[in-house]
């Protein structure tokens, strides 16, 4: 039923809720606005807290409406775009009307995930940037050449040709794309699936999550560019942490 | 025996039991509200035995116990071959409270009402009395938040090792298992359960076992925490009425009472146990961490209140506001006597 991303952390390592998703297969299928609140507030989603309000109004059978009178912690469809798409919103009310949003969190497919601050996605961007940048200076390294007569000099000629078959083999996982083109091939494969939509596929058991993402991908980018955003920025964390552990 | 009853002015008719009837007054002397508890005389073979057990109960008990979450019992007076009983005068109940949709009940308001309750009854229980009729309609509450434990009419001194006393006592919804097991001799733990009973209604806002019968009811207990074998309750076997019931699973708290935390929890779990000897007391109750974690409990002035208290409440609001007002003021004259 679980399926944290990074379920295993490395002993030492708070839990990061960034670093997690949840979802419930038996419900994926039937998700819809009236219900994904419900399918929310499940006591298996990590990212639900039991105390809250909305739980004390489902518990004490009261009006739903009530909430809007209670203080305290609450959780909130905030956007949607159906059949892909929910956006809760977790925040502490104060009055009537006036609330703190504390966290946000998305449904994708019925995966759920927290929508990360700006703190961690500069972190994580700096961190792929960075990381990239040292694989390019290590690259460079391998190239130069030192003689006691001429000094340093380059020499691509001698690495080039395994170079570049490492580079083949590579290249396919690395974004062979501008992000203009991303964008634009998203923008009409979403076309498509607008004028063809999917039929909602009958969801395996136990999927691996990964595949489930870039299945959702496509269409959410399309959508909304914020969306395409977040699901970019929550990618790098967990994909690096696992290779440099 | 005459300026008694001149002194209490008879405002309005408030309510009818089995013993007695119910007034709301005003004391002319110290111009508050107050409750005159009128005994019926009944019939005359009940009059020859004398005054009414329950009021007299009351009467010996309440003359002696003082504490600001048990009502208060404030006069006695006779007239004719009435007795009546005056009591400090209370807005509502915890049952109107339950019972009023309007009411959000948030952990914080739930924290304040068992704080007092339990407040009230350690008091009681150190004293050496039970009260024996707990249930949210016997845990009055008056405008300004002040919850007290009322009707005394089954209260009694407990402690002594050989008395037998009844097992038909305290609403069958709030009745311990041992009772219903026919049980002579109890202790506290007969009003702990009650407590444990209350609490869970203040959070489902409906009665957690509501049986129909005694067997009834502890199916409904047995059917939530399974049922009591000798392992989990030594001795069940002998009580009076024992019944053995078919194996029932038991479903966590957490099932039932999906939005309490987990401290919350430890305390419903430490008042509701089959065994009586498991089950804590007030006082240990109180230490528990829920009284001291967040959030705190609601203060007096801001617990919710039934629709026709709320009105008399705001009624009298500005006065209360003049008062702290006034209070300002001579906050600010004594900084200007420093000048």
């Amino acid at each position: 039923m679980m399926a944290g991303r990074l379920g295993i952390t490395a002993p030492g390592i708070p839990d990061n809720p960034l670093s997690l998703s949840w979802h419930d297969s038996a419900w994926i299928p039937i998700l819809n606005p009236s219900n994904v609140l419900e399918y929310f507030s499940q006591g298996s989603n990590p990212f639900y807290d039991r105390t809250c309000n909305n739980e004390i109004v489902k518990m004490q059978r009261l009006n739903p409406e009530q909430l809007q009178n209670m203080t305290g912690l609450e959780y909130l469809l905030v956007h949607m775009q159906e059949p892909i798409l929910y956006v809760i919103r977790k925040q502490h009310r104060h009055s009537l009307t006036q609330v703190t949003p504390l966290a946000e969190y998305y449904i994708i497919a019925g995966v759920v995930y927290q929508a990360p601050d700006l703190a961690s996605v500069l972190n994580s961007r700096l961190l792929s940037c960075v990381h990239h940048i040292q694989g390019a200076f290590e690259e460079t390294m391998s190239f130069a050449r030192y003689h006691p007569s001429k000094g340093y000099s380059w020499d691509f000629k001698s690495q080039r040709a395994n170079l570049d078959k490492v580079k083949k083999e590579e290249k396919p996982r690395e974004e062979p794309s501008s992000l203009f083109q991303r964008q634009r091939v998203d923008m009409l494969l979403g076309e498509l699936i607008k004028k063809f939509p999917l039929p909602t596929p009958p969801q395996p058991k136990v999927q691996p999550v990964a595949p489930v993402k870039t299945e959702t991908d496509n269409s959410s980018d399309t959508k909304e560019n914020r969306t395409d955003i977040k699901q970019e920025k929550i990618k790098p964390p967990p994909e690096k942490k696992p290779r440099m552990s | 025996m005459e300026n008694k009853l001149r002194r209490y002015e008879k405002i309005e008719f408030l309510g009818e039991g089995q013993f007695a009837t119910v007034y709301k007054a005003r004391d002319v002397e110290t111009d508050t509200f107050v409750a005159v508890k009128k005994i019926k005389i009944g019939t005359r073979q009940e009059a020859d035995d004398g005054i009414n057990r329950t009021a007299l109960r009351e009467i010996k008990l309440l003359q002696e116990l003082h504490h600001k979450n048990l009502i208060g019992l404030l006069d006695v007076f006779g007239h004719m071959s009435n007795v009546s009983l005056v009591f400090d005068f209370m807005d509502t109940d915890l049952e109107v409270i339950i019972k009023d949709n309007t009411i959000i009940l948030t952990t914080g308001n739930i924290k304040a009402y068992i704080l007092q309750t339990l407040q009230g009854l350690e008091y009681l229980h150190l004293n050496w009395i039970l009260h024996r009729d707990l249930k949210p309609n016997n845990l009055l509450v008056n405008a300004a938040g002040v919850l007290k434990i009322g009707d005394f009419g089954l209260a009694k001194l407990y402690g002594s090792p050989n008395r037998i006393n009844t097992h038909q006592v305290v609403t069958r919804w709030y009745r311990a298992p041992e009772l219903l097991y026919g049980a002579k001799q109890y202790g506290t733990c007969i009003d702990m359960w009650a407590v444990g009973c209350i609490l869970a209604e203040l959070l489902l806002r409906v009665p957690l076992f509501p049986g129909e019968s005694d067997l009834d009811q502890l199916t409904k207990i047995f059917s939530v925490f399974g049922n009591p074998t000798e392992e989990t309750w030594p001795g069940v076997k002998q009580l009076s009425d024992y019944i053995e019931f078919k194996p029932l699973p038991c479903i966590p708290l957490k099932n039932i009472f999906t939005a309490a935390g987990n401290d919350l929890l430890d305390l419903i779990e430490s008042m509701l146990v089959l065994n009586p000897i498991k089950r804590r007391e007030a006082s240990e109750c109180l230490q528990l961490p829920f009284f001291s974690n967040k959030p705190a409990p609601t203060l007096g002035s801001k617990l919710p209140l039934p629709k026709n208290v709320r009105t008399i409440r705001d009624i009298e609001k500005p006065s209360l506001k003049r008062k702290i007002l006034d209070a300002a003021e001579g906050g600010t004259l004594s900084k200007r006597l420093l000048f």
